[in-house]
Formats: structure tokens, C-alpha cells, sequence
């Protein structure tokens, strides 16, 4: 039904509701990565990455720069909540997280629907893997040794994915059935 | 099920490459567990080696780094750290260990426990250091 509101530029709103929705991820995934940081774990590099779900569900929602935001803005605001940005634990996070959202808007680039949000987070969550040893044996230890732990932590990371890609998965499905994601409601006021 | 669920949720290339993945991890692990077992424990901080010993002979050792003094312990052809005044004790959960090429850190102690190949190796490898350097 018409309302007042119909002179609304339709791409105005689409713009607004995209900005919306990507600072709830953003937010959300700051929260993630701080709870995160509390829960008990072997090893500081042993993290289970729920604050990816957010990534993904940025990159299949609305692109790979929206990714790019959502993990970067997390990083760094969840850095300086736990307060230590710039510490040896910031690095690992931002060079794991470099390397992850790289392979992960990559492989979404190259295989398009090819790949699900369960294929792109185990890659993303190898790539963080990787980029964490990467830094560890370059800056951190300088030393190659570290990679011996790599294996398990790659299984570890795998088993994490699959898991953060059926989260992200069941929350892209939501979100694509919520009012604000139908073509229909463009340019329309609910 | 679960499982059943899981699976309807991935495409064929998702599946493919949790496969690949898993693969490599596993046979990277395996490769990694069939390295001879060493001879040399040695001990260094940031670079420079400030301890060495076999691996055969049982001691307790105690290494000063910047934090303050870390126990290691070499016993049964395996060695772990048992005390360190680091804040987490990352070093002490990573075990014991006993193959070439293995090492324990301890980051904020600044400490690097590798273990070596026979000593007749690494002391002709040094010699031919010195003429070439």
C-alpha cells in the first residue's frame, strides 16, 4: 500500500538498510571475538572463530568489501577492547585474519555459486591457520620449528569451519527471508 | 540427523575441499610423527644457544630468561618444561618432546627448546661454518 513515505529513494534505502545491517555484524562480531578471548583454551592460537560467521554472512549478503569491513572493524575494535592491540596476540589475529578474508572473498570470486558458506569458512579458516603460523615463524619464534603444531591446528581449524559455516549458512537463510533482504520491499515502506 | 543436515548444507565443492583439507592434515601429522627420534637437547634464547646436552642423559636444568628462571627437565629421551614464570604456560602444555626438528617456545620467557640430530652432524656443520663464513 502506498504511504507517505514513497518519495523514500528506493537506493537511498537499500543503501541505509545495508549500512544498518553491516554495523550489527560488525558489533556482534566484536562481541564474539571478545567472549571468545574469555573462554579457556590450550593455546592462544587455538581460537574457534565465531566471529567469522559475521564475515560470511557479510560476503554472501552483500559482497566482498562488506567482508572486508566486517572483519578489519572487528579486528581492530575487538583489539582494542581486550586491550591488546599491537601484542604479539593482535599480529597472529591480524595476519590470520588477513590471509582468511583474502582466500575467502577470493574463492567466492573464482567459484561464485559454486561454493557454499561451508566450503568458503573452512577455507577462511585454514587461511587464518596459516597466516598464524606465518607470523609466528616469521616475527613471533623466527623460528620454522613452530610449524610442527601446524597439522593439528589445521584439523582443529577445519572441524571449527565446518561448524562456523553451518552457523553462518542458517543465518544467511534467515536473514535472505527477513522483510529487508526481498526485492519486492525495495523502495517500499513496511 | 546432525550429520545428515550438515552434509545437505554443502555443496559438492564444499565437500571436496573439507576432504582435501582433512587429508593434508592428517597425512602432514603423520609425516611429522615418523621423524627419527633426535640425540641433542638444545636450549636457546633469542637466537643464541645457552644450553646443550644429549637427550639420553636424565637431568633437570634451570635457564634464566627475562622473566625470571624456567625448569626443564630431560628425562627417559624426552624433554618438557615443568616450571616457568610466564603468565599463560603455553611452554608447559605443549608436553614433551623427542624428534628432530621439534621444539617447545616459550614466547614471553623468550626461550627455544629444539631438539638435534646426532652431535657429530651439527659440530661438522659448524666447523664448515667457520671456513666459509
Amino acid at each position: 500500500m502506498p504511504m507517505t513515505s514513497s518519495a523514500v529513494n528506493p537506493q537511498r534505502l537499500h543503501q541505509s538498510r545495508r549500512s544498518i545491517f553491516l554495523a550489527l555484524f560488525i558489533a556482534l562480531a566484536v562481541v564474539l571475538h571478545t567472549m571468545e578471548a574469555l573462554l579457556p583454551s590450550p593455546a592462544p592460537w587455538f581460537r574457534l572463530g565465531f566471529a567469522n560467521i559475521l564475515a560470511l554472512s557479510a560476503l554472501f549478503l552483500f559482497g566482498s568489501r562488506a567482508a572486508w569491513t566486517v572483519n578489519l572493524s572487528r579486528i581492530a575494535v575487538g583489539s582494542l577492547l581486550l586491550g591488546n592491540i599491537f601484542s604479539p596476540g593482535f599480529l597472529l589475529s591480524l595476519s590470520g585474519g588477513i590471509l582468511s578474508t583474502t582466500l575467502m572473498t577470493g574463492s567466492r570470486a573464482v567459484f561464485g555459486k559454486k561454493i557454499g558458506p561451508v566450503g568458503v569458512s573452512v577455507l577462511g579458516a585454514a587461511g587464518h591457520a596459516t597466516g598464524q603460523m606465518i607470523m609466528a615463524s616469521l616475527v613471533l619464534l623466527r623460528h620454522p620449528g613452530v610449524w610442527q603444531v601446524f597439522p593439528i591446528f589445521l584439523l582443529f581449524a577445519v572441524a571449527a569451519g565446518i561448524a562456523n559455516g553451518i552457523a553462518a549458512d542458517l543465518l544467511i537463510e534467515l536473514l535472505r527471508n527477513h522483510r529487508s533482504f526481498q526485492p519486492s520491499s525495495l523502495g517500499e515502506n513496511p | 540427523m546432525a550429520i545428515k543436515d550438515v552434509w545437505r548444507r554443502m555443496t559438492l565443492l564444499d565437500r571436496f575441499l573439507v576432504g582435501l583439507l582433512i587429508c593434508a592434515g592428517v597425512l602432514a601429522q603423520i609425516w611429522l610423527g615418523s621423524r627419527p627420534v633426535g640425540a641433542t637437547v638444545v636450549v636457546e634464547r633469542d637466537g643464541r644457544v645457552v644450553f646443550q646436552a644429549p637427550l639420553d642423559t636424565p637431568r633437570q636444568i634451570a635457564v634464566d630468561g627475562p622473566l625470571g628462571s624456567t625448569e626443564i627437565l630431560i628425562e627417559q629421551g624426552l624433554v618438557r618444561i615443568i616450571a616457568s614464570p610466564c603468565p599463560h604456560k603455553v611452554c608447559m602444555g605443549m608436553g614433551a618432546i623427542q624428534r628432530t626438528g621439534q621444539v617447545i617456545a616459550c614466547v614471553p620467557n623468550h626461550l627455544l627448546i629444539r631438539i638435534d640430530g646426532p652431535p657429530e652432524e651439527t659440530t661438522a656443520e659448524h666447523a664448515y661454518d667457520l671456513l666459509s663464513r
